[in-house]
């Protein structure tokens, strides 16, 4: 009942502070574009005439229909990956560490609840916000563009999943550093650099051989197995969606024993904090 | 062993704090032994930045102690269930302004363990109680400072709470305030809610507590009950038409005499001088008006010890 309550509650504080139908205006307008202004007339079964706004896509030609929606879904899962990542980051970098305002969090403490919980149902309620968002605009795209073309590609799905698994890292690392110094700001910067040096790292067998000194190779290698793949995440949602193969799970399963142990420590750091 | 009754106990409680640069040790706390028992109104009074909200704050498990423990009703106040019997209503608190004071009730109590239909009555029935019934349905952020005091305090009792401890419960409240607030503090009493009260306000605590403690630098100055700690010592009889020939033989047994409009003030030092000042005046044919014990106000026994330190 508590973590409910906590969870509620930061809904609530998402909607008072416009955060949520933000996202949620801006997820409508995506559903609405592909709805209302992508028209799709199929000619010869898999192959369809396309206009947007009216105007022909690919000079009147006509273009493979699975091709397209393989494409457009790519799109909005690069979007995903990309804009709506550090759009996500952004909004939940609000709303943790106003928990850990003076006068607020004295009597959250004061509840018999352990610090565990406040905090963890502080955390499913922000990623349970942004989820509630990520999952409405794909689900939405998903809908409309497969009662226009017929195809139902899964992978979507399973790609939206795979973006709110990253967002659940990255707040992880938020959590943590909200935890550490109350500073919203402070905690964006460091989830972004997460983001922003992800694709560097990912191209680590590349860097490294770059350095002279092997400490240095090694240093690159390391951060790549350490961090959070956000670059190879997003890379895995493309492949899926193109239905190939990916390499492997690697970059999932060290992302969530990364996120993992950014919450512990989030956790630890929050059971030992004076307020 | 006896199990002590007391609903808050503590045992050498400190903390410390060190200084980010100099590595200096502040005492915020320094060793407090505390105990109160139940139906009590106890008041914690100090000069600022004495300890008292650190104290709270150590009670409720906000900050962590350096040294010493602390048991609410029995159980380690770091147990998180020892917390469950308790409202608290904090000093500065700053409720979430996105919540109306409806639902700002309810998800407190809901982290407190009500179920939600209890939570849906009570709060009703609070927020009648404290004057805010009209306002249940608009957020916070447009609430004056005491009807968010008077908030608070609704907040504190809904899942009706045996101990409250509030810190500054009439900070920013109107005299009308004050005194609805007063009142529903003494019903609760009248009940047998214990209540530990945080305040600066000396005749507050004077009207409505019945045990003092008044902190210093941390550590316990004087801690009692209020009676003992303001009662004076001697007695002041006032009499009128007091012939000056009584009035000299009075002078060997009073410790001091004043004369104002006609009515004479002896201070006697015990009670049988004033027997037998009351004695000699009576045989005098003077009139006796008024027969005291002498007393001190709390703010003479505060200025005392705080001024006793310096």
């Amino acid at each position: 009942m508590t973590t409910l309550a906590l969870i509620q509650d930061t809904f609530r504080e998402s909607f008072a502070r416009k955060i949520f139908w933000g996202f949620l205006g801006c997820s409508t307008a995506l559903i609405l574009l592909f709805l209302l202004a992508l028209n799709i007339d199929l000619v010869e079964g898999a192959r369809a005439a396309v206009t947007i706004f009216g105007q022909e896509v690919n000079r009147g030609r006509l273009v493979e229909v699975d091709k397209m929606v393989r494409g457009i879904l790519g799109g909005v899962a690069a979007f995903l990956f990309t804009a709506g990542l550090f759009l996500s980051i952004f909004a939940a970098a609000g709303l943790i560490p106003t928990v850990f305002e003076p006068g607020r969090i004295e009597l959250l403490l004061s509840k018999p609840v352990t610090r565990s919980r406040l905090l963890v149902g502080r955390y499913l309620g922000v990623l349970g916000v942004i989820a509630a968002n990520m999952l409405y605009l794909v689900l939405g795209v998903w809908l409309v563009l497969g009662a226009k073309t017929g195809i139902w590609n899964a992978g979507f799905l399973a790609a939206a999943g795979l973006a709110v698994f990253a967002f659940a890292v990255l707040l992880a690392v938020v959590l943590l550093v909200a935890v550490l110094s109350s500073s919203a700001v402070l905690a964006t910067m460091v989830a972004y650099f997460f983001v922003l040096v992800s694709p560097l790292l990912a191209q680590h067998d590349r860097i490294a051989p770059l350095f002279r000194r092997p400490w240095a190779r090694e240093t690159v290698e390391c951060l790549y197995y350490v961090f959070p793949k956000i670059y190879d995440l997003g890379n895995m949602s493309r492949l899926i969606l193109q239905d190939r193969t990916f390499p492997g799970w690697m970059p999932l399963w060290s992302s969530a024993l990364f996120g993992a142990v950014m919450l512990g420590a989030g956790l630890w750091a929050f059971s030992r904090k004076d307020y | 062993m006896a199990m002590s009754t007391a609903i808050i106990e503590t045992d050498g409680l400190a903390k410390h704090f060190r200084r980010l640069w100099s590595g200096g040790l502040v005492r915020a706390v320094d060793g407090i032994s505390l105990q109160v028992e139940p139906g009590a109104a106890f008041g914690l009074l100090g000069p600022n930045g004495s300890g008292k909200t650190t104290f709270v704050k150590l009670l409720l498990s906000v900050v962590h102690p350096t040294a010493g423990s602390s048991r609410l009703f029995g159980r380690d106040s770091r147990d998180p269930e020892a917390r469950r019997p308790v409202g608290y209503l904090p000093e500065n608190h700053r409720f979430p302004t996105y919540q109306t004071g409806f639902q700002m009730l309810d998800f407190y109590a809901a982290l407190s363990g009500m179920p939600p239909e209890d939570r849906r009555r009570r709060a009703a029935e609070l927020l009648e109680q404290v004057g805010l019934a009209d306002w249940a349905g608009i957020r916070i952020g447009k609430y004056s400072k005491g009807m968010l005091q008077r908030l608070g305090l609704a907040q504190a009792l809904m899942h009706r709470p045996p101990l409250l401890i509030l810190d500054e419960p009439t900070d920013g409240v109107d005299p009308v305030g004050r005194r609805q607030i007063r009142d529903l503090l003494s019903e609760l009493r009248r009940q047998g809610t214990t209540i530990f009260l945080n305040s600066h306000l000396l005749a507050e605590v004077e009207t409505f507590c019945d045990q003092v403690a008044i902190i210093r630098a941390g550590r316990v100055a004087v801690a009692g009950k209020l009676a003992d700690l303001t009662a004076g010592s001697g007695y002041h009889v006032s009499a009128a038409g007091v012939p000056e020939a009584a009035r000299d033989r009075l002078q060997a047994l009073a410790a001091s005499i004043a004369a104002t409009n006609g009515v004479v003030r002896f201070q006697f030092p015990d009670r049988a001088a004033a027997n037998q000042g009351i004695d000699l005046l009576r045989e005098s044919g003077a009139e006796i008006e008024s027969v005291t014990s002498a007393r001190s106000t709390l703010e003479d026994v505060f200025v005392r010890v705080v001024e006793g330190a310096q």
